[in-house]
């Protein structure tokens, strides 16, 4: 049924770290988790998919002597997010 | 929240808008800036009002007493950044409207120096006004563009009292634009982040 739709995004946790970044200008891991409500595991193996395909960026550093990690969406991520968008948008319709 | 479980066409199209809000919800505002600022542009404004009035002497304009504030302030506005988790475009677009309104407003004290110091505290009640009401209309808060509109009637009198009493106007302003939504702020901020 959504075999048109990015496989990326078509995932419960990926599309919500992709929706909540598209709507700031970065984010930090620990936002990330608390919007989400995931685990810190989940979390970083769904962002390393994201970061993989180009969607999000990624800057590891260091915060008053804490590791710190930014996310940030791409020029391609806000494509594909908003491609998606749009194929929801069609499939919405074709139902109706 | 789970990773592979299948959605609906309809339960993407409420995760992405309800995290949409979540996202643009986000704000970190202790409200101290405003304070701080609202309170010595407040003072300032009092003691231009006193030295001109010759009811105290100043061995300089008060208003040079902002300068060191504007150093504590951009301290305090960094240490406060590094304590936001994200940073919303609304923060970003607020942040250049300041930016522009004190670049704004340092030129028109220049008007000061060519003796024409009421009508740059006209001026700068203006800009003051288009500062508040662009805020107000970015962060969707109803109080900055009530109180901008405030603001440009006080300008538009300002205009007809060319006098000490301007400076008066300047600290209603100061206490209206940046004091009472410090508070308001500071109240908010307490109740969420507690004693942080």
């Amino acid at each position: 049924m959504f075999k048109d739709l990015d496989p990326i995004l078509h995932s419960q946790l990926r599309l919500a770290v992709v929706s909540l970044l598209i709507s700031v200008k970065e984010a930090e891991f620990t936002f990330l988790k608390e919007k989400t409500n995931s685990t810190a595991g989940n979390l970083s193996v769904q962002i390393n998919k994201l970061k993989d395909a180009g969607y999000i960026e990624v800057l590891k550093q260091f915060k008053e002597n804490y590791p710190q990690t930014i996310c940030k969406i791409t020029p391609v991520g806000v494509k594909a997010f908003e491609a998606y968008v749009k194929d929801l948008q069609s499939y919405l319709t074709i139902k109706k | 929240m789970q990773e592979e479980k299948i959605m609906t066409e309809q339960e993407s199209l409420r995760l992405i808008s309800r995290t949409i809000y979540e996202a643009k919800g986000y704000y970190y505002e202790s409200g101290m800036s405003a304070l701080m600022y609202g309170f010595s542009v407040f003072v300032c404004s009092i003691l231009c009002y006193l030295r001109d009035e010759k009811i105290i002497a100043f061995p300089f304009h008060p208003f040079y007493l902002l300068i060191p504030v504007f150093f504590v302030l951009g301290w305090a506005q960094m240490k406060e950044d590094k304590k936001k988790k994200a940073k919303t475009f609304t923060d970003e677009a607020i942040d250049y409207v300041w930016m522009g309104f004190m670049l704004s407003a340092l030129a028109a004290f220049a008007a000061g120096f060519a003796g024409l110091y009421y009508i740059s505290i006209a001026i700068v009640l203006i800009l003051i006004s288009l500062a508040t009401f662009l805020t107000g209309m970015i962060a969707k808060f109803k109080y900055h563009i009530v109180c901008s509109f405030i603001g440009w009637a006080l300008a538009i009198v300002s205009f007809f009292i060319l006098n000490p009493n301007i400076y008066l106007l300047l600290a209603f302003d100061a206490v209206m634009v940046w004091v009472i939504p410090g508070f308001m702020l500071r109240a908010a901020f307490k109740k969420i982040h507690g004693g942080e």
